[in-house]
């Protein structure tokens, strides 16, 4: 390939490289996890990746208000004989709504925690960024969940098709106002953002172009009785478009094919797959090159992302423990380090509401900006005592709620062979937690921690250590 | 400006060496303490008498009242009869009443603001909205928090863009403070600042999760100290093609040290922090309600110095679709008890004259009632503005109640332009520069 993808020489393959490799392009493992990947060699150990296989419906769905039970109570609600009687009907379905919402998030965090196959659940954490929906509007978390299995199925595949099949998603269709879409009255907001958020970029398009796309998107809808995508021709303008100076009686996906074929749309991704998998501040030529990348692989995201893992330049050590953790990253990097199961469900709403990374309710329609924005005074301090929390189970350090042993295998994280022996204990650990190795100054201020301790280091003093390593801002990088 | 006294920058700094960072740092004060400090300095030296704190500069405190508050039934129209009937179910009895004029009154359990408006320290601005208004609460409370259009999405908040404008150089940690378990958006920025908590107490670092406390925050905060990048150790583990990453500089040392300095920020602010709120208490009862502890918090933190000029607060369940009355009465008891007793504190402390409080809500409520004895989604509403730099009584004329937009009071006051007020006449910012455009100012302040 190019000379800026060119590969990771062989012998710069180990641990360290291949840690990065989990850390980047899953959550992250445990050191046995990282070493499985060392001996596999980098070519297979990036086609492991970007080739899973792991069954995509493995992961049974939770029970959620289906489109079914909706309508009933729709039924329900038309049937009340008085105001009240209907809102008595339309509490009962908005608790429902709630509990499915947080089922959903619990189900997802649980397959990113278990998956084996980490790059495909975050690439569709990145189309979930990307192609950021809020059940906040959307109000249906079966719509949402029928999202996120679009957005997984698609997860490595090619990006013209991800858009054309995001176009006619229900959630999306609700999100961005497709239902309201007339022939006679075109709601331009998707169209605006199909081409500002998800392909182009602001300025690469004019105001024209978003009037005549927005023609081409009419007729979208959503079928009420299976919650699935549902074209009404009456409602499509199926009349002359001009767009990108080109005219004909264009159809949505015409459209979207017009708009991948700009050079702006591959720089566009490029961009927000380097700043998500490699750096937060790319040069042009990165920039540029990922762009001819992707172009070269007609868009397909496999292909494009194993060039990239396989390079040098993703494994400089100005890459290397550079990006910050976001908080979904950071819990579940976590919970597979420590090999422990996620917290509770109620732990898991509230500490991902206060670190800033709600599933399914993206801030806004631009997704999470993540980077330094992740970070505040707040939110570090909360990261410090989650740790804290996940390491101890108090619960009062979270502010309340019920306390619980937490069961760390500690036995694992440092054996008997290095308890008796303070620079065996802290290369484990350290390599465990932060997956590289230590500066001489980092050294020797860990170290100075264990000398006061008498040996052999007990399981009280590793999890002490533990929280110390956890509560540092070298813990936050990845 | 003056130049800052040498004597008390030197006390100043050499306080911050021994006491803050317990000398560990000794002539390494990064720098945006310094800033701090020096403007702190600048602040009390610019007005005599008044020792290094802040003690003086205007404060800004934000009041939302979440899931649109009906402001028909808390600024009422008491006297247009068109009131009475798009809510024959509904409407506040003409008697129970407390009258600012002979058309409109507020809700009869305000009594508390009435008192404020007699002393001349309430305005109330009415008809404050914006043009196409969504009716999506999630939608249209990102639009006031943004400060955007309607139809433009804006990820940064407009007090995000104040402190990214004004601020510069402050603590960014203690730039704003919100109550609560999550950042308002109106705080975001690229870069976060200000600190959210709903109690202090929470607001540290829990070493004594530790079995060894001690250990645990003496290693915990060597560690979250500022220092030198070290030259990373990766170099001769990993790819060795530094030259193609090239960027404008966002390397380790960047991005550590961003890390390293909100660390320390958030050590310094959650001790002062907890040292103010465990030491002061407020001199007057405050209702046991969630607003009342949040405003009782304010006070204490106002009381005890805390260098900020913005607070957030927010008091919820105005989503009143359904039987309406005995709920917004309980939220208007509640609003009028926790704001009787925040001024009443102000005014003991002193500190009631820098103070103002604005209340806002996403939208406001459809004029007719609806067939559940609530209201629904609807567009413009009054808001309030109170403290002792107000020019009290009505601003602003009530929005027809017969001349409608999709059943609906039309605004005739865009919300920007309370903002554009306050940054401009309140906070002595350049609104333009925080709202990207230019708003008329109004005569409230």
């Amino acid at each position: 390939m190019r000379e800026m993808f060119s590969p990771l020489p062989e012998r710069l393959w180990n641990r360290t490289t291949a840690a990065h490799l989990l850390n980047r392009a899953g959550f992250g493992g445990t050191p046995r996890e990282i070493d499985a990947l060392v001996s596999l060699g980098l070519n297979k150990a990036v086609a492991s990746l970007t080739n899973p296989d792991e069954d995509d419906d493995l992961y049974p769905l939770p029970h959620l208000v289906d489109p079914a039970t909706r309508m009933v109570f729709k039924r329900r609600m038309k049937d009340a004989t008085d105001a009240f009687a209907r809102r008595e009907v339309q509490r009962e379905l908005q608790q429902a709504d709630n509990r499915s919402i947080t089922d959903l998030r619990v189900w997802w965090l649980n397959r990113l925690r278990y998956t084996c196959a980490p790059l495909r659940e975050r690439m569709t954490l990145f189309w979930h960024s990307h192609f950021a929906t809020s059940n906040q509007k959307v109000n249906f978390p079966w719509l949402m969940m029928s999202q996120n299995s679009l957005l997984r199925r698609n997860a490595l595949g090619d990006f013209p098709a991800i858009l054309k099949e995001i176009s006619r998603d229900p959630a999306m269709i609700r999100w961005l106002d497709l239902e309201q879409s007339r022939r006679e009255h075109p709601n331009e907001n998707f169209a605006r953002e199909v081409m500002e958020l998800f392909s182009l970029g602001e300025g690469h398009y004019s105001e024209k172009d978003i009037q005549e796309a927005s023609r081409a998107f009419t007729g979208y809808r959503v079928n009420q009785e299976n919650g699935a995508f549902r074209f009404l021709p009456r409602e499509y303008d199926s009349s002359e478009k001009t767009f990108f100076c080109r005219t004909g009686p264009f159809t949505g996906d015409q459209i979207i094919d017009m708009i991948c074929e700009r050079p702006e749309c591959a720089r566009f991704l490029a961009r927000k797959l380097w700043t998500f998998f490699v750096t937060t501040d790319p040069s042009r030529e990165n920039i540029s090159e990922l762009a001819v990348l992707l172009q070269s692989n007609h868009y397909r995201i496999a292909p494009t992302l194993s060039t990239l893992f396989q390079s040098a330049v993703f494994h400089s050590p100005r890459v290397i423990a550079h990006q910050i953790k976001g908080p979904v990253q950071w819990m579940i990097q976590t919970t597979r380090m420590l090999e422990i199961p996620l917290p509770d469900a109620r732990v898991l709403e509230s500490s991902l509401g206060a670190l800033g990374q709600i599933l399914f309710a993206p801030p806004n329609v631009k997704g999470w900006d993540g980077g330094r924005a992740w970070i505040s005074a707040s939110s570090l301090l909360y990261r410090y005592n989650l740790a804290a929390y996940l390491l101890s189970g108090k619960a009062r350090i979270l502010g309340g709620g019920k306390s619980s042993v937490a069961v760390i295998p500690l036995e694992k994280i440092a054996p008997l062979s290095v308890r008796n022996d303070p620079d065996a204990l802290l290369d484990t650990i350290a390599f465990r937690v932060f997956n590289r190795t230590l500066s001489t100054k980092e050294r020797a201020q860990f170290l100075s921690f264990l000398s006061s301790k008498p040996r052999p280091f007990t399981d009280t003093v590793i999890r002490d250590f533990l929280q110390v390593m956890m509560s540092t801002p070298e813990y936050q990088l990845t | 400006m003056r130049t800052p006294r040498l004597e008390t920058l030197h006390t100043r700094r050499s306080f911050l060496k021994t006491s803050i960072l317990g000398g560990a740092l000794a002539g390494t004060v990064p720098l945006f303490l310094e800033k701090t400090f020096l403007c702190l300095d600048t602040m009390a030296a610019e007005t005599s008498g008044q020792h290094p704190t802040g003690k003086d500069a205007t404060i800004l405190v934000i009041l939302q009242l979440a899931g649109g508050n009906d402001g028909l039934n808390t600024l009422v129209p008491y006297g247009d009869d068109a009131y009475y009937r798009a809510r024959p179910q509904i409407a506040l009895p003409r008697k129970d009443i407390l009258r600012i004029s002979d058309y409109a009154g507020l809700h009869p359990k305000l009594t508390a603001f009435r008192d404020l408006y007699g002393e001349g320290h309430l305005g109330m601005i009415q008809g404050v909205g914006y043009p196409n208004p969504n009716r999506s609460h999630f939608r249209s409370t990102e639009i006031w928090q943004t400060a955007s259009d309607s139809s433009k999405n804006e990820s940064e908040g407009w007090l995000g863009r104040y402190f990214d404008n004004c601020c510069k150089g402050a603590d960014p940690s203690t730039v704003g403070v919100a109550i609560g378990g999550q950042t308002p958006q109106a705080f975001s920025s690229a870069t976060p600042k200000g600190v959210a908590f709903s109690n202090p107490e929470q607001f540290r670092y829990m070493s004594e999760a530790a079995s060894d406390p001690a250990a645990a925050e003496t290693l915990m905060k060597e560690m979250n100290q500022p220092q030198e990048t070290e030259p990373s150790s990766l170099s001769e583990n990993s790819g060795g093609s530094i030259g193609m990453i090239d960027g404008p500089g966002d390397d380790m040392g960047g991005t550590m040290e961003f890390l390293q300095r909100t660390a320390l920020g958030a050590r310094m602010s959650s001790d002062k922090i907890l040292e103010i709120t465990r030491k002061s208490r407020s001199s007057v009862a405050y209702p046991a309600s969630q607003l009342g502890n949040s405003l009782n918090l304010v006070a204490r933190l106002i009381a005890g110095g805390l260098p900020t000029r913005v607070y957030y607060v927010s008091q919820g369940g105005f989503d009143t679709h359904a039987n309406q009355i005995p709920g917004h009465d309980r939220l208007m008891t509640d609003l009028n008890a926790a704001m009787s007793s925040f001024t009443t504190d102000l005014k003991d402390q002193g500190n009631f004259g820098r103070v103002l409080l604005l209340t806002f809500s996403e939208f406001g409520r459809r004029v007719s009632e609806n067939g559940s004895l609530g209201t629904d989604h609807g567009a413009a509403a009054p808001l309030f503005v109170m403290g002792g730099g107000v020019k009290p009584g009505l601003h602003g004329t009530y929005p027809s109640l017969t001349d409608l937009q999709d059943g609906d009071l039309k605004f005739h006051t865009d919300f920007r332009s309370v903002y554009a007020t306050v940054l401009e006449k309140w906070l002595g910012a350049h609104s333009e520069k925080v709202l990207g455009r230019s708003y008329p100012t109004l005569s409230f302040l």
